[in-house]
């Protein structure tokens, strides 16, 4: 009856393992038989002559002997061999995609090989191996064994040696004690007590052999450190074993250690601590820190992969996300319009619009979009809070977070949202993506807000390029995009500052070695589609640019202006470097970018060099290139298809076409 | 828009899972239970490395220290042939007791140190002592929030 044969089948459950094998009982239940059976004839019809004749003994002693080889017997069949559960599915994200089948890993200065197993989905330990008749990944994989049904591992393994010795011992207490039976009654071999004596003599002579051999070999492979399948598969055949301590250690190991714990069936405590916000953040060290801008772009296309994901195109510009809640004490106004006003410089475009958003943000009505932004804004420390750089990993620039020019954070936060560019969080209007220019341009008033809330567009832009159903592909591959727009600005953008920006940088702002400042300063309310560097807000506020460790200054700007190591001469190669810089989650670089890169998204792929706006050479989408020529009109603002040509600060020579949209 | 509000606030302080970190088995001295000290860097700006460090090295002590091979399990083994493993239904194995250990440790640290910054640990057993996962909690409001505008727009028709 199939049915009746396929339980699993029965339940719906697909898996082949699960369906009821009745050959597989076979072997087991014949050596539980002759064992049993044998032995029980031993006892009945030889033993009470042995008692009689010499001693009892005898008996006792075949019968200790017997037992203890039944409880071997038993443990070897009915224990778990060390079976690693089935990973879940959120361990292997990762991996699953772009899994090398293999991964080596150094034992004691061997390289020994972990395979990726597909039904177990995880990197099988050293020593483990898949059993294709349990489906398990046993731990210290031996062999599966027919006559006991199981697999022999790490747990049993000790178990089934012990039988096989206390199993080759008891057939030879059976085989000599009734051979001794029937040479004291070589002239009642007819009687039944002989008949059956000599059965079970020839029971036992015929399994001692195979036994015996086996019990050989693992005695040896034991001496050696081995285990059935690494003979067998011949792994350590002319090199070293690495995970054998020597013969007596090896013999104390599998006997003397404690019993290894099962890992199925397991009761599962849940989680009786909560968590719950605020949370501790550990101050970041200038090392750290600098890490941190450097690692924008991974950390970044993850989250805002995340954020895309969830977020729809929205045509209504999502309101400035409240402040970093971490410390709820604190008055947000507080958060948003002291570090705006007491500590960055002043700047007036910045103000004109941050006053648009600092209630709205203060409600944070909530949309999706910003909802989502501020979740990231909430990974950034708390503006209130200087020492803890909070997310340092998604803030582009962490001295932002770190003096408290976290004020803006709230806004620079959306860096967090996987745009560590983003963070730009001054009031930038952040960047976002040329489908959302309208959008941007609302909220493009200078306040922490619309970064943030740039940020989240620029993620909703970034929503359709990449496919919904992304996975750890897409986010390493991401990440390397955003990676090497990070350095490709970097070179772009020479130690100094953003070429590009240098004429605007002397309108806007009146320290050269500021160029991000000038270049936040310098747009202010025209939303900087693209990349929003956190530096933006960092650079408005000159007390916190100080305490910026230096390298880090300029690695962000120069992160957002070269889209290629080598700075471009031209507008067209800028134009798929642009693309390319584009495709990574928004702001990878930390380097706010005014440079217009973002129009790659839109299609425009031209970088639009807008240098009045920026100080630190961001890229900017057209959109805000032509807001930021509103209100600088340092920049000249080309025709479309004209290419624009700007002398770097390094002395390298930039052509930026900039297209009207 | 009330709602919205209301909701928003009152979710504004939960956290919620946003990634998990694996901190895996270090197999440098063999298949003795050790788990990497290499501080991974998405928990970077979570945890001062030290105490990470710290956690993971005790841990390291407390398996070695159920996998020690001395008078105490080569004992449970002579007593467990001698009873024919009967004793293991009635006695607690030296692992055993050290994972107990281990679990009260683990608990320990993540009130302490893990959850009061957003982090979980997840005792490696349950993972099969492959790795030690790490649960990284953001706080809030996101969830709060949509959660807010759904119930908003789904009041509003």
């Amino acid at each position: 009856m199939p049915v009746g044969l396929s339980v699993g089948g029965a339940l719906g459950d697909p898996s082949p393992s699960r369906s009821f094998h009745p050959s597989r009982y076979v072997p087991v239940s014949a050596a539980a038989a002759f064992l049993v059976g044998a032995t029980t004839l031993f006892l009945c019809f030889t033993c009470p002559w042995l008692s009689e004749r010499f001693s009892s003994s005898i008996p006792l002693y075949n019968v200790v002997i017997f037992l203890f080889t039944l409880a071997n017997f038993c443990m070897a069949t009915f224990m778990d061999p060390g079976i690693f559960p089935r990973a879940e599915e959120d361990e292997d994200k990762e991996d699953d995609f772009r899994a090398p089948l293999n991964k080596t890993v150094d034992v004691r200065g061997i390289q020994v090989r972990m395979k990726w197993c597909t039904s177990c989905r995880f990197y099988r330990p050293p020593r483990c191996s898949h059993c294709s008749v349990c489906d398990n990944c046993v731990e210290d994989f031996d062999h599966h064994c027919p006559w006991v049904n199981n697999c022999i591992g790490r747990r049993n393994y000790r178990y089934f040696f012990l039988f096989l010795l206390s199993l080759t011992i008891h057939i030879m207490n059976v085989f000599g004690f009734s051979l001794l039976y029937i040479l004291h009654h070589t002239k009642q071999l007819d009687q039944v007590h002989s008949a059956v004596t000599m059965a079970v003599m020839c029971v036992a002579g015929l399994f001692f052999v195979p036994v015996a051999g086996l019990t050989g070999f693992h005695v040896v492979l034991v001496a050696r450190g081995r285990t059935t399948n690494e003979q067998v598969t011949g792994k350590f055949r002319g090199g070293a074993n690495p995970f054998t301590h020597g013969c007596l250690k090896n013999i104390a190991h599998m006997l003397c250690s404690s019993q290894a714990p099962r890992y199925l069936g397991r009761l599962r405590k849940p989680h009786s601590v909560q968590v719950q916000p605020p949370f501790l953040r550990p101050p970041l060290s200038e090392a750290q820190l600098a890490a941190k801008v450097l690692d924008n772009g991974i950390q970044q296309s993850k989250s805002s992969l995340e954020i895309m994901e969830s977020q729809s195109t929205d045509a209504d510009p999502p309101p400035p996300p409240k402040p970093e809640h971490r410390y709820p004490g604190l008055p947000h106004t507080q958060n948003e319009e002291c570090s705006l006003l007491t500590e960055t410089p002043p700047t007036p475009s910045l103000y004109k619009y941050k006053p648009a958003y600092s209630s709205p943000g203060k409600k944070h009505t909530a949309s999706t979009h910003s909802s989502k932004m501020s979740r990231g804004n909430s990974m950034t420390e708390s503006p209130s809070v200087p020492v803890t750089t909070g997310q340092p990993s998604y803030c582009s620039d962490p001295s932002l977070s770190s003096r408290g020019g976290a004020g803006c954070r709230g806004g620079g936060e959306g860096g967090r949202a996987g745009s560590g560019g983003l963070g730009g969080a001054s009031g930038f209007g952040g960047r976002s993506y040329p489908s959302f220019t309208d959008t941007l341009l609302q909220s493009a008033a200078a306040s922490c807000s619309s970064s943030l809330r740039t940020a989240q567009t620029a993620h909703n832009a970034l929503g359709p390029l990449i496919s919904e159903g992304t996975t750890s592909t897409s986010y390493k591959s991401l990440a390397n995009q955003t990676r090497n727009g990070s350095l490709s600005y970097e070179s772009l953008l020479t130690p100094s500052e953003s070429p590009e920006f240098e004429s605007a940088a002397h309108e806007l702002s009146p320290p050269r070695p500021q160029p991000p400042h000038s270049l936040s300063t310098a747009p202010g309310a025209p939303p900087i589609l693209g990349y929003t560097s956190p530096f933006l807000s960092a650079q408005q506020r000159e007390g916190s640019l100080q305490a910026c460790p230096a390298p880090l200054r300029p690695s962000p700007n120069r992160a957002f202006l070269c889209p290629t190591s080598s700075p471009p001469s031209r507008a067209p190669p800028l134009s798929p470097r642009a693309r390319s810089l584009g495709s990574p989650p928004p702001g990878p670089a930390p380097g706010h970018t005014p440079l217009g890169k973002s129009l790659s998204y839109g299609g425009g792929a031209e970088l639009q060099h807008h240098p009045s706006s920026s100080g630190g050479g961001t890229p900017m989408p057209n959109s805000t290139i032509k807001q930021n020529m509103a209100n600088h009109n340092t920049h000249s603002h080309k025709p479309a298809g004209g290419v624009k040509k700007v002398t770097g600060v390094g002395g390298t020579t930039y052509e930026i076409s900039v297209v009207n949209d | 828009m009330a709602t919205e509000f209301h909701n928003l606030q009152e979710l504004r302080h939960s956290a919620s899972l946003a990634n998990k970190v694996f901190i895996q088995r270090d197999y440098t001295d063999g298949t003795i239970c050790k788990f990497q000290t290499k501080f991974p860097s998405e928990l970077d700006s979570r945890i001062e490395r030290t105490l990470f460090e710290d956690t993971v090295k005790m841990l390291n002590n407390y398996y070695a220290e159920a996998e020690k091979i001395g008078g105490q399990s080569y004992l449970e083994g002579c007593l467990a042939c001698l009873t024919v493993y009967l004793i293991f239904l009635c006695i607690e194995t030296r692992y055993e007791k050290v994972l107990k250990k281990i679990s009260w440790y683990i608990q320990e640290q993540n009130e302490k140190v893990y959850a009061p910054r957003g982090l979980l640990i997840t005792d490696p057993i349950e993972r099969g002592m492959r790795v030690i996962e790490i649960s990284v909690y953001e706080d809030h409001g996101s969830s709060g929030s949509s959660s807010g505008s759904s119930t908003t727009s789904s009041s509003g028709r």
